[in-house]
Parts: C-alpha cells; structure tokens; sequence
C-alpha cells in the first residue's frame, strides 16, 4: 500500500552521500585482494592509522561541494561575483565556515570569486522550508539566470536546559506517527497500547524493533480522546490491556519470540485495575479492605471514569480522569484523583478532601517511587497554558501539594501518564506533532 | 517573514480557567458566526462537520485516511483503488458503500476532475485518470470532494446535506443552522453536543456577540487582524492558506503574452499588502510559500512600470473587465489593482464576479493546503481552473514547473494570506485544521457540564 504521505526523492545532495557510500564499497573489494597477499596486518595498521588521522568534518561539507558542482556545471571556469545571504535558521556563527567551504569547492573547480569587473555573478541563499533545508544558487550571466538547488537535512530540534532541583529527567524510548496510549518495557520487549492495536517490539541495537502488531477488535467507533492501559500481573508473566469496552490479554514471557506470542480479546465493561502494587512485590499497602488492587468503571463513550471503584471504598469519589495511590504511614495508602471538574482530590480515611496547590495540574499524574526525600512524590502534568507541556514532582505532606522538582519540559502535550510496573520510573506518551508521538521515561534523581 | 509569522501565532491567547486544565469536556453548545453561507464557499465550515472525504488533510497537511483507511495506485498513477472504512454509517442510518461514494463524486465534480472514471470494485473506490495524477490522495481531500448521500433509502433526494461526519444536520432557523453530534461517528463523538452556525453575519456583529457571550467562534478577516489585537480578542490565526492572485484571460487582446506580462508587471503588491491587507499575510509572486519549497525569493515580487508600459508597446487594448469575488477587502483590492494597471494604460473596469461570468482579469483566492508542495500546487492550480497534473518533486524540478507556468503570465501570485478566528473564554482544545478553519469536532467547553 502507497503511503499516505509521499516523500520527496533523493536530492543532489544524497546522491552525493550515495557517491561516497560507493567509494567506500570499493575500498572493501580492495581489501579482499590485499588479504589474499597476506598483508592483512599491514592493512589493518594503516587503516587504524588513517581513521585516527581524519579530522572531524564539517556537516557544511557535502552540500557545499554539492552546490559547488552544480554552479560550476552552469558557469564553467572562470571568474565570478558571489554574494551571500541567509534566510534559514543557520547561525551567523556558521556562515563564515560555510561561504569558506563554498569559496574553496569553487575554485577547486576552476571558478574564482572576482570583484565587480566580472560579468558573471553568483548569487548564494541560504534558505529553508518547513521540511527541509534548501540551498539555492542563481548563476547570472549577463541578462541570463539560472538557478541551482541542494536540499539538506532539516535543523535538529533546540536541546533543553536540566531543571534544577530533585532531578526529573526523560529518556525517549519511541517515536511513532500513531497515538500512544501505554506501554509496558518489560526486559527486552515492549508492548505498546494504541488505539486500535497492541505492538510487540524487541530491543536492537539501535531502538527497538516491531516484531508483532495484532489488531484489536472492537464494534464501537474510535474515541476521539482514546484511553487505555497496560498492566502486568502481579508476577510480571503475563500483561492486561484495557480500552473502552474491550480486555485483552497476553504473555510477556514469550513476548521476545514473536511467534509464540499471542494476545487475547473480548468484550468487556468490567472494570479497569488504576492501582496495583509493584511488580514482584507483596503489597504492602492497601487502599481499601486490605486489597491491593484498585479498579474502576470507565465511561466508555466519554474519556473519564465514573468515580465507581472496586473495592469501595465507602466515599463517593467524583468523575476522575487518573487517580494515583500514596503510601501513608502504617501500611495505609491515601487515593489521589484528579476530577474531571480540574480539582484534585485525596481520600484518606474515608474522607474526600480537596487538595490545594493543584492550581497548575493538568489531568493527568502517576506516583513514582524515588527514594528520594519522602520516598514517593505524585508527577502531575501541566495545566497546558504553555505551549508545551511539562511534568512536575509533588509531595503531599498535608493536604498541599508542593513542589519537590523543576517543571521538566516535554516536546509537545501530554497524553498519558502511568508509573512502571516497579514504580522506580514513570511513562508519558506525548504528542509532539500532529500525528508524531513518543514515549519518555521519566526518572527521578535525588540531589 | 518567518519571524513575522511566528508573532501571528503567538497571537493565539487561551483565556485563564479557575482550576487546573483538564482532559477535554463533553457537552454544551457551540455558537459560531460567520460571514459568508455554511453550506458554501471558503466560510462554509458547516460541509466539513457535516460531511467526510475519502482522505482528510491532518493539521500537519500530510494526507490521512478518513472514509477510506488504504489506498493504492498503480505505478503510473493512473488507476488508484481507495479501500473503504468499514461499519461507517450515514446520519440517516444507511451504511456507507462504495456506490454511494461513487455516485457523490460524480455528482460533486462534472467538470475540471482529476480522473476520467470513477466506479466502485467492492468495497473499494477505483479512479481511472488519462495522465499520472500522483496527488489524488491529497486532492480528494478538498471540501468539493466531501461524500454527501446522493439518494435516501425510499429513493428521495436529500432535503439537507446527509453524510457521515461528526455533526448531523437537525434544523435551520432564522439564519442559525442548528447542528448535533453524532454519536456514532466513525471518527469519534465530538466533545460538543451541538453546534450553531449563524451565518451571513457581519464582522463587527459578529465581534460584538463575542464580546457579551453571544458567540463563541467568530471570523477576523486578515484586514482585520490589528483591529482584532487592538480590541485584545483571542485571535487564531493559521500561517498563509490563501493565495490572492489575478487570473488574466488568454481570450480577445489578452491572447498577446506580451500585454499579459505587461498587466503582471504593472500590479503593485506592497500597495495592496501595506494599504488593503494592513500589513497582514506575505508578499509573493510564487504559487507556493515560502514555508512550503523555501524557493519562494526566486520570484521577483517588484512593481516595474517601465517595463508594463515597455512591453504594453503602445497597444490599446479595449477596455477590460477585472472581477472579484468575495467580501469588502476584496473589493479596494479590485479597485487598488485597476488603479494600477490605469497606470500603465489600460482601461479597466471592476465588476461583482456575479456580474460578469467572463472576465478579462479576475481577483482570486485560491486554497493553499497540504505540507506537500506539488499536492499544493495542484490544489491551488485546479481551484484556479487549470486542468493540471504536479509531478514534480524535487525542490529543483517543482521550481521548474512553477517558473513554466507563472511564464504564460495567466495568474499572478499577489499575496499569501491566513486564516483568523476569535473564540471566546468557553472554547478549548480549539486547533486550526490546513486550510486554517477551526476543527470544530476536536473543541470542547470550558463550561460543559
């Protein structure tokens, strides 16, 4: 099947990069030949040698001898004016190096800058589209101009400076153009939640790797704000994902050999597990009734839960959109939810109360065992009057949240959160784009 | 340019809540005022909550599947089959099917098509074009090509628009066009339970309902957007949508290219850009943006009246005709450009397109959609009435085509303009869809029960 999205073809500039790419095919079938000679050794050691003598390049390089060629094609040898001007996002810092790499491409290939003498002019514009980089050349000679193009790489994305304080900080673990709604990373697999199927990926070398996708059946229409979530049994074996009107289950066991690995559906309205105590541990606290598992009704054809929650736990609890569990003293736990109205709520001791301080929450947060400070600190997502979302440490001593870390930024909005089966780290799937999502693990540091 | 429209967006303002913000809420009314009719033109924002397309363009531009969840062509591009979403439902019931599709299209488009045939194989769509039409993906996502039900089950014509999208027609009354959410909608119930649309409503109306809560989505037009930032609205506005060019007639005394290239280079763009549009939008002679092929500069936008009386030659041309459609700007842009061309010795006339069906010169906007720039091109050529096919798509041979074509000095890019809507303190989670009108579907209430 044709992708939805037609990409534009190679560039002159990766047809350069194509051009290297060979060169260096034909060092290897060189190497062959020197083997059977015997001179292994000696090959080995010059080739150490020379890897060590390359200077570091300059990414300026290839596109600049790209343009070069182009130019060159059009002019022929002889002189030139060149102008310069930049309408990309390509610091100043950087035009000098780029015009001296230009500049000497050129006259590599017989073209030399001149003054104003000279009939012939090249006018350089560093440019730029929502794509991509473009260089562009317009090559005037007398009243004739032609125009020569080279299309780089995109700019990388600004890095962000490190919050200070009880450290959060992410790592992205995968980027997919569809939404993301849990997943679980359970050794080297990892199940991803989307809307409408479960993926099995294996770690390589570089990422992870899809092994498996199994479509989830379901009857009733997509959700427009689609939730779901992944849970591990308690002996971590086996997983339970949970979508509005539908249960599946699988094994995490053979989720390495993906042929083995299977998944099971079925339509169901029972309750979803929103608190369960860490994998490979004996509960240790309780929320209610000495259970150690808390689940609750979701509204199936809106985006919350309905407040109803198995077991009760003889408060009536408001619609909530994410609910985490906080361990209390004595084995005891408090529920923290955040309602659907933006207030957030603990129940502790069969009271609700509200909780102040929430002012900057938004919808959704999960607990996370740090070690540090208390022990146990709530991330709540931002409120989203930024332009991108954030996640923040809180600790509830009282019933005020406060603040125990710097906001870490996210790149884009924050669609999920969900803590670990261990709880030493957290989940966020984030939308960074229009139709591009990641998932980043968020650990804490003490400092 | 790109830091002016980075301002333009941060133009966009959310009013504060009392508590933190949440999850999007179901419920409640939405009540938004246009200029122009629902049901048509660039205003008719009624089409789109109404009705579906086979594919749909993302807030990104990239083309996404809608009523069809695969496609594929062959390697020409001239046969291409669009897999059908499956279980999807008209409003009235009735299950979508690949004759119903069909039988919409042939209806929406008898002239101008980017296919020759059109018939259903199953439960797919197949078209069948004489030339390679790479972009039909992202052309059938266009507002003409949204699939309508042709013909009810007791084989009557539908009164109103029925179609499969997020909100179902349920009345119209004293100029408000009442709309509910369905339910069952394929993509998602929206967040709204209904919508109301009042159209044909004057902008400052429309601005004075906003300000005492009678209106939730109002149109700020481009000309209007410092006075919008003056009065402190919330504004959205979209990066460039529209292309403002002047289509010229290769019919009568313009058949010479010598007089076309004379009107081109007589237009005075900066006039129309500092005086009309008040600063707002991009001045452009390409077809496409800058932020779309970065070549943009390449197109000389300067006015070079030297060179229209040169080329003009001492030719005089009977007196011309130059149309407009559309609202009051459009209207002093008319005048503006025959201002200019009277200038440079022609005699022009401006008329209500309504008025005169073939025009010598015509004031168009022409739709600016998608992130892939041939897509674009054809998008906005097509819309212009040229039959068209981009296969382009390098940066060097797109700018190729575009250079041909602006050559035959039949459309004159002038201006790249945006989109602009004001909401007030209710509206949530509003985000602008690619051709810069609010995705209705995906806003919510602030106040929803």
């Amino acid at each position: 099947m044709r992708d939805a999205f037609r990409r534009v073809p190679q560039s002159q500039f990766h047809e350069a990069s194509n051009g290297i790419i060979r060169a260096n095919e034909k060092i290897s079938k060189e190497m062959k030949t020197m083997m059977r000679f015997g001179l292994l050794a000696v090959l080995c050691g010059w080739l150490s040698l020379s890897a060590n003598a390359v200077p570091a390049q300059s990414p300026w390089e290839q596109p600049a001898a790209a343009l070069a060629e182009q130019i060159a094609g059009i002019l022929g040898p002889g002189q030139m004016r060149l102008t310069f001007r930049n309408l990309s996002s390509i610091p100043a810092s950087e035009l000098p190096d780029i015009q001296r790499l230009l500049e000497q491409d050129l006259k590599t290939r017989g073209v030399t800058p001149a003054g104003d003498e000279s009939a012939n002019a090249v006018r350089i514009t560093l440019s730029e589209d929502a794509r991509q980089r473009l260089w562009v050349a317009e090559v005037i000679e007398g009243d004739q101009t032609q125009v020569a193009m080279v299309e780089l790489a995109p700019a990388p994305p600004a890095s962000t400076p490190a919050p200070s304080g009880l450290l959060l900080r992410k790592d992205t673990i995968l980027t997919t153009r569809a939404p993301i709604l849990s997943a679980l990373e359970v050794g080297n697999a990892l199940v991803v939640l989307e809307p409408d199927q479960i993926v099995l990926s294996s770690r390589a070398a570089n990422g992870w790797q899809e092994l498996k996708r199994v479509s989830i059946p379901t009857t009733d229409p997509l959700a427009r704000d689609p939730r779901g979530i992944l849970v591990t049994s308690q002996d971590g074996a086996s997983f339970e994902a949970r979508l509005p009107g539908v249960r599946c289950t699988g094994s995490l066991l053979s989720a390495g050999a993906a042929t083995d690995w299977t998944t099971s559906c079925s339509a169901s309205d029972d309750p979803w597990a929103i608190v369960t105590p860490p994998a490979g541990t004996t509960s240790s606290t309780s929320v209610a009734s000495g259970a150690s598992v808390l689940r609750a009704f979701y509204n199936a054809t809106r985006n919350y839960f309905t407040g109803v929650v198995s077991p009760s736990l003889d408060v009536e609890l408001p619609p909530f959109y994410s609910a985490a569990l906080l361990p209390r003293a004595a084995g005891k736990a408090a529920l923290l939810v955040a309602g659907i109205d933006g207030r957030v709520q603990l129940t502790e001791n069969g009271a609700v109360s509200l909780v102040a301080g929430t002012r900057d929450w938004g919808s959704d947060l999960g607990m996370i065992r740090s070690g540090c400070g208390t022990g146990t600190q709530v991330i709540a997502s931002g409120s989203g009057e930024a332009a991108s979302d954030s996640l923040r440490a809180y600790e509830l001593p009282t019933l005020e949240a406060v603040p125990v870390s710097a906001p870490l930024a996210m790149q884009g909005a924050v669609t999920a959160i969900w803590s670990a089966p261990d709880a030493k780290s957290l989940y966020a799937a984030v939308r960074t784009a229009p139709n591009q999502y990641e998932v980043d693990r968020v650990s804490a540091l003490c400092n | 340019m790109f830091r002016r429209f980075a301002i333009s967006l941060l133009l966009v303002m959310v009013g504060a809540s009392a508590w933190g913000r949440t999850r999007p809420h179901y419920g409640g009314v939405l009540r938004v005022e246009i200029e122009g009719d629902p049901w048509s033109g660039p205003d008719g924002l009624a089409r789109g909550l109404v009705l579906d397309g086979l594919t749909r363009l993302g807030s990104d531009g990239t083309v996404q599947p809608a009523l069809a969840v695969q496609w594929q062509s062959d390697d020409a591009a001239q046969h291409w089959q669009f897999r059908l979403r499956s279980g999807v439902q008209f409003h009235d019931g009735s299950l979508l099917t690949a004759t119903a599709v069909v039988d919409a299209l042939n209806l929406a488009c008898n002239a101008n098509c980017p296919w020759t045939a059109v018939h259903a194989v199953g439960s797919s769509v197949a078209f069948t074009a004489d030339s390679p039409t790479p972009n039909l993906p992202a052309l059938l996502a266009q507002d003409r090509f949204l699939v309508a039900l042709p013909v009810t089950a007791d084989g009557a014509t539908p009164a109103n628009p029925i179609g499969t999208g997020p909100f179902r027609f349920t009345s119209s009354n004293n100029g408000v066009l009442t709309l509910a959410a369905n339910e069952a909608c394929w993509a998602g119930r929206p967040f709204a339970d209904s919508i109301e649309i009042r159209g044909h409503r004057p902008i400052r109306d429309q601005w004075l309902d906003l300000s005492v809560g009678r209106a939730d989505i109002v149109q700020v037009p481009p000309e209007e957007l410092r006075q919008a930032q003056q009065q402190r609205l919330a504004i959205f506005a979209s990066p460039p949508v529209e292309l403002l060019a002047l289509q010229i007639s290769t019919s009568g005394v313009l058949a010479n290219p010598m007089l076309r290239e004379s009107i081109a280079a007589a237009t005075d763009r900066s006039a129309l850009f500092n005086v009309i549009f008040q600063k707002q939008g991009v001045v452009t002679a390409s077809i496409l943006p800058q932020a779309l092929t970065g070549y943009s500069f390449l197109f000389n936008a300067d006015r070079d009246l030297n060179k229209a009386h040169e080329l003009r030659g001492g030719l005089a041309a009977p007196p011309l005709v130059l149309s407009f459609d559309g609202d009051g700007a459009m209207q002093l842009a008319a005048q503006r450009l025959a201002l200019n061309l009277r200038e440079a010795g022609f005699d022009v006339q401006v008329s209500d397109a309504n008025h005169s069906p073939r025009p010598d010169l015509a004031l168009r906007e022409l739709p600016l959609e998608g992130s892939d720039p041939a897509a674009a091109m054809e998008i906005a050529l097509r819309a212009a009435g040229e039959a068209v096919s981009v296969t382009a798509r390098s940066s060097t041979s797109l700018f190729r085509a575009e250079h041909e074509f602006l050559d035959r000095k039949t459309l004159v890019p002038l201006l790249d303009l945006p989109r602009a809507y004001a909401i007030g303190q209710r509206v949530r989670d509003l985000a602008l869809r690619a051709d810069g009108t609010p995705d209705l579907a995906s806003a919510s209430l602030e106040d929803a029960p």
